[in-house]
């Protein structure tokens, strides 16, 4: 038998075992296993050593599995993992790597599932809350590792016509996201990173933020209502008069023109955009 | 006694690790070299492939990867291959190494670095998986012996064998991590000394140095401290029969100040001495 198990069926096998979330026992025993290696063949497979079982020996690489898992999950959730403690963060973790395992040769992109992945999940408490909460947590990390791209110079701003700004269209650079949330939970992320104790409590608090990197750092700054619908248009690629022109006629929180200037002056200054077309 | 590939012995490095970043680039400390996690800069274009770009600058680097899957049944990553060779290009890697190992199944990665069967279907099998990367690279692959926690009974030789016939049979260098040698020594009961004497020594371009954690019943490969003695005694016995090789200390949990990882892998010069002046093997 063991020697007749070819390679792909021998790893096919292992990988299930490896992967199960239950224990190792359940694991060799589980029927995606079993389909490869029957549990009454184990040993023929795997040698015992002379202190541990075969089972016990793949349960090293079994217990290994989730805590690897979570440590690349933790290192872009940092604020999900605090909000839910450590032990439900793995629970979490566990059930997500077992509809969204690692398809990938890199763990960067292992989490991008997360944020829907937590709409969804049975159970979950504040579900809307750890949803914002990590599509926050994934919009930065996302930033920090976008292409980097040259942002608009000064000389290229200053080659535009005052007329033809009316119709220009601004591109924003790759590590760029401007987002809306039902929750504080920027405030949140910011009083975990400052390791303070004092968070805010997952009610209702809208929020609106611009997470985007210069100098190969990640800044998060907090936003108006309007002036997110304004950058959100023109990360969009609407013509800046346009994009105006719509802030202007949003009723109640509609700005004033030299608040859209300020506005405007602070994103050119941060470097948030990496081209203008006028035509 | 030099590689056979003439790939130089670039002294003693550390490698390149995230919290030491800012002291690499400031103070611009005394190693003569950093090995590279190659999946750590690639897909990204931030501060860290900024980083990497200043180090390559001041430092000689070589690349060492995880997840190209050598032993994998699944089709070559032929993405992962162009991006590897990108980033070799980018930073004049000195070479490219991974383990002998698989990592994943059915498009799955699990990020382990898992054992092989040393059978001869397992050997023909990377034979042509090393002989099709390192074409694709344009130069030789070098792989890493693994440490492991499980025997397959249908091995029919032993995990030495394999390596020295890989090799030969795939023409590839080794990287001959001897912590990863003294820990499945352990786990699996053979003599690390017996291991060490059959390696090829011209095929050895680099060595691997590092800590593990000792469970009672079984070593595991943490990279969390400092290396044992009877490591040390290893890498003196394998350095007799190899010379002028560059040597690589790995520190990858409850990472230290930089000065106590430099330190740690300093300590591998007094044994080299020790070689030199012929009082090793």
């Amino acid at each position: 038998m063991a020697a007749e198990l070819d390679l792909d069926r021998l790893q096919r096998w292992m990988h299930a075992v490896i992967v199960h979330p239950g224990s190792p026992q359940q694991a060799v025993a589980s029927d995606t296993a079993q389909r490869e290696v029957p549990l009454s063949q184990l040993g023929a497979v795997i040698l015992p050593s002379a202190t541990l079982t075969p089972t016990e020996r793949l349960a090293i690489y079994q217990g290994m599995y989730p805590l690897r898992m979570e440590e690349a999950l933790a290192a872009d959730y940092p604020a999900l993992q605090h909000f839910l403690g450590e032990d439900a963060f793995l629970e979490l973790v566990k059930q997500y790597v077992a509809v969204h395992p690692s398809r990938s040769f890199s763990l960067n992109p292992l989490g991008e599932s997360l944020p829907e992945f937590l709409r969804t999940l049975p159970g979950l408490r504040r579900r809307e809350f750890c949803h914002e909460l990590a599509t926050l947590e994934l919009a930065v990390a996302q930033v920090f590792d976008a292409p980097e791209t040259t942002p608009l110079g000064e000389p290229e701003v200053a080659s535009i016509a005052p007329e033809q700004w009316e119709r220009a269209r601004l591109t924003p650079i790759a590590g760029f996201r401007v987002l809306a949330f039902r929750y504080p939970v920027n405030a949140y992320l910011q009083s975990v990173r400052d390791d303070r104790h004092d968070h805010p409590r997952p009610r209702l608090g809208r929020e609106w933020v611009v997470v985007y990197r210069r100098d190969y750092k990640v800044f998060r700054q907090p936003l108006t209502g309007p002036a997110h619908d304004l950058l959100k248009d023109l990360a969009a690629g609407l013509p800046l008069g346009q994009a105006v022109a719509a802030a202007l006629q949003r009723g109640r929180r509609a700005p004033e023109e030299r608040e859209i200037s300020g506005w405007f002056q602070t994103w050119m200054q941060e470097r948030m955009f990496a081209a203008v077309a006028t035509s | 006694m030099a590689n056979r590939f003439k790939l130089p012995d670039l002294g003693i490095g550390i490698g390149l690790r995230t919290v030491h970043f800012g002291e690499i680039l400031g103070r611009a400390p005394a190693v003569d070299w950093f090995e590279v996690l190659s999946e750590n800069f690639m897909r990204t274009g931030g501060r860290p492939m900024w980083v990497l770009d200043q180090v390559a600058e001041r430092y000689p680097v070589a690349l060492h990867g995880v997840s190209l899957g050598i032993g994998n049944t699944d089709p070559i990553d032929r993405d992962y291959l162009r991006e590897l060779a990108a980033l070799a290009r980018r930073t004049r890697a000195r070479w490219v190494s991974d383990h002998l190992c698989w990592t994943g199944v059915m498009g799955r990665n699990t990020h382990d670095l898992l054992p092989m069967p040393y059978t001869e279907a397992a050997l023909r099998h990377v034979v042509a998986r090393v002989k099709q990367v390192s074409d694709a690279l344009e130069r030789p692959l070098v792989l890493e012996n693994p440490s492991s926690y499980v025997e397959f009974a249908a091995s029919s030789m032993t995990e030495w064998e394999f390596l020295a016939r890989l090799a030969e049979d795939a023409d590839c260098g080794l990287l001959l991590d001897v912590n990863n040698v003294y820990v499945s020594s352990f786990n699996h009961g053979f003599d690390a000394r017996v291991y060490i004497d059959a390696i090829p020594a011209d095929r050895v371009v680099q060595y691997h140095l590092a800590g593990h954690t000792h469970k009672g019943t079984h070593i595991i490969d943490t990279h969390s401290d400092h290396a044992r003695p009877e490591v040390w005694e290893l890498y003196r016995r394998a350095y007799a029969r190899t010379g002028a090789t560059a040597t690589l200390y790995e520190w990858d949990e409850d990472i230290p100040e930089l000065a106590v990882v430099i330190a740690e892998a300093e300590k591998a010069r007094a044994f080299q001495l020790e070689c030199v002046a012929g009082h090793g093997g």
